[in-house]
């Protein structure tokens, strides 16, 4: 079975890097994009089985991101794991709607993260 | 008094007509009598009743004389009083008018009583004024000095008092506007409505507080509406004062204070996920050879640098703000500091190819200056240009010296990417960040903002920013020469 797609997306290049060594010594495919724009685009062209994505980014934010994949029905099946570094909780309706599986805080575990996108994947197989 | 006078004068006179009516009949009668006793021959003592009744009226004639005369110094004794405007007890000699005089003296000393005791009360009343007056003016100086819009409206619901702020809150002229309807006043049905009911509450002591936004000739305001009910002397409901105090600004600051919360948080938490990150990576064994290990070390160390510098600035801007920073301020030559400065950033520059430029005036011009935060900002300026320019840029620092206005001016200037002008006003201020040249470096947002404190809450200098996208920034600072 081919390994499994993900694209990273966060403005912070050593967060970047973390994330991606975490999943590449998981086993996974990995893309990254340092920005929302870049991240819509690779999503857009390389069909990603899971986005990880930062909220607070330049040009798109992470939110936009997710909400701008949904609108395309290439693209509205792949679910998101939103990392945020701020001290609020998005709105429910919002998360839903943009097809946020999962919220991760940061400061983040690569850990816990790892978990998460296993769980996110065996949700979606299913 | 003038009454009795004349009464006296009127029956004085009727009295010596009587008289003299009654002396010419006597005189007429003896001389018939004695006329007809000559002729008759006889003179008997029948003739004496005509006689005596002469002597009486000759008699009377003298008493009325003297009653007029007396009369007559009352009269001018009571006119000289009236003349003087001062009252005097009457003397007479005459025992006849004595009861009089003793009578009208009594009433003179009555009436004098009376006088006085109208005088003390006239007096107590204009102290009683004076003091309600000055209490008046008092409470209308402390109304009209509050900074707060004050209003007092009666129970009609028109205006009594107002001060200036509240003329100015609600324009309308001050002067002009007593006894006006309230509602012509504040022009905010609500506000109106607000001093109605408490009005319409008969409360005697009651009183309101509420939040209550004003749409004004600019932008919207925020105040804080304290509404009293007012009573009189006898307890009845006399009116509304109503004090309106502006919170726009303090709302603004509570919101600018948790804004800068959320952003420091922020960007504490940025580098310590990095930190925490790598460190369970080391720890989960992620970094499988000594290079990804080396490199784990170094982002770690890296980030840790950051959010120290992170502190230090927050800490050292609110120090700064809050005027708590000891400052120690030496006759320094800015050109020695630059020059340090430049040595330092020099091997930053190096590596991106960027030369430095120096045009700086003789070591001899001193400022007054505490030299670690001057050096402080200097570097913070020349790292940012270092930041932002492209490979091979060049970097110019520059001084000058006015001589008459006894100023230095220093300018850094760099040929990088410029700052877009909607961004240019806003680059000193906390946690700004050009979103377009955010890819060029990582930064806090602080750097400036700390730097502009300390050219001008530090050095009472001025800090200035001139830019042009895609060519260069020039940042600069003007301090005053020290003598």
């Amino acid at each position: 079975m081919a390994a499994k797609k993900i694209l990273v997306a966060d403005d912070e290049s050593h967060i970047l890097h973390v994330v991606s060594l975490k999943l590449r010594n998981a086993g996974f495919e990995v893309l990254t994009a340092a920005d929302g724009q870049e991240a819509l685009e690779l999503a857009q062209a390389q069909r990603p089985d899971l986005l990880i994505t930062d909220y607070h980014m330049p040009q798109l934010s992470g939110l936009e991101l997710c909400q701008k994949l949904k609108q395309d029905p290439a693209t509205a099946g792949i679910p998101t794991i939103m990392l945020t570094a701020r001290g609020y909780q998005l709105d429910p309706k919002d998360t839903q709607e943009s097809g946020i599986a999962r919220m991760l805080s940061k400061p983040f575990s690569p850990r816990n993260l790892l978990t998460a996108v296993n769980e996110v994947l065996l949700e979606a197989a299913a | 008094m003038k009454f009795v006078m004349e009464t006296l004068v009127r029956s004085g006179k009727i009295l010596s007509i009587l008289m003299v009516t009654c002396l010419v009949g006597g005189m007429l009668c003896s001389i018939g009598s004695l006329h007809s006793l000559w002729s008759s021959g006889r003179l008997d003592l029948g003739m004496l009743g005509p006689v005596l009744f002469v002597a009486g009226g000759a008699a009377g004639l003298l008493a009325i004389t003297s009653f007029r005369r007396n009369c007559r110094i009352l009269i001018e004794a009571i006119h000289r009083m009236t003349v003087q405007g001062k009252l005097n007890n009457l003397q007479t000699d005459s025992h006849e008018i004595r009861p009089l005089i003793s009578a009208v003296n009594d009433m003179v000393e009555a009436a004098e009583r009376c006088m006085s005791d109208a005088v003390l009360k006239m007096k107590e009343l204009e102290i009683q004024l004076k003091v309600a007056t000055s209490e008046r003016q008092h409470a209308q100086a402390i109304i009209y000095s509050i900074s707060d819009a004050v209003l007092v409206t009666d129970t009609f619901d028109e205006l009594v008092l107002a001060n200036e702020s509240a003329a100015r809150t609600f324009q309308f002229d001050l002067e002009h506007s007593r006894r006006a309807p309230v509602e012509d006043i504040l022009r905010d049905e609500k506000l109106v409505e607000m001093v109605r009911d408490m009005r319409q509450s008969n409360s005697k002591t009651g009183r309101r507080i509420v939040e209550h936004k004003i749409k004004g000739p600019g932008e919207e305001k925020i105040f804080k509406v304290t509404l009293s009910a007012v009573a009189d002397d006898n307890d009845a409901p006399a009116g509304v004062v109503t004090v309106l105090h502006d919170m726009t600004r303090e709302k603004e600051v509570a919101e600018m204070k948790n804004d800068f919360v959320s952003s420091v948080s922020h960007e504490l938490r940025t580098p310590l996920a990095s930190i925490k990150a790598y460190v369970e990576m080391l720890i989960d064994g992620e970094a499988d050879d000594e290079k990804t290990t080396r490199e784990f070390y170094e982002v770690i160390q890296n980030e840790a640098n950051r959010l120290s510098r992170l502190i230090d600035n927050i800490l050292n801007i609110s120090r700064i703000e809050s005027g708590l920073v000891q400052i120690n301020k030496q006759p320094q030559s800015l050109m020695v500091i630059l020059k340090e400065a430049l040595e330092v950033i020099a091997p930053q520059a190096r590596t991106k190819q960027i030369s430095l430029v120096e045009q700086l005036t003789p070591a001899f011009y001193q400022t007054s200056a505490d030299k670690d935060m001057l050096y402080q900002a200097v570097l913070n300026l020349l790292s940012n240009a270092v930041k932002y320019t492209p490979e091979r840029g060049t970097i110019t620092v520059q001084t000058t010296v006015d001589e008459a206005k006894r100023k230095v001016i220093t300018r850094i200037s760099d040929t990088g990417v410029g700052i877009p002008p909607k961004d240019l006003p806003f680059v000193f201020d906390k946690f700004y960040r050009a979103e377009a040249n955010n890819h060029m470096a990582k930064g806090t947002g602080l750097g400036l903002s700390l730097v502009k404190h300390i050219i001008e809450t530090v050095h009472r200098g001025r800090m200035f920013v001139e830019s042009h996208v895609g060519k260069g920034s020039c940042f600069g600072f003007e301090l005053d020469l020290s003598d």
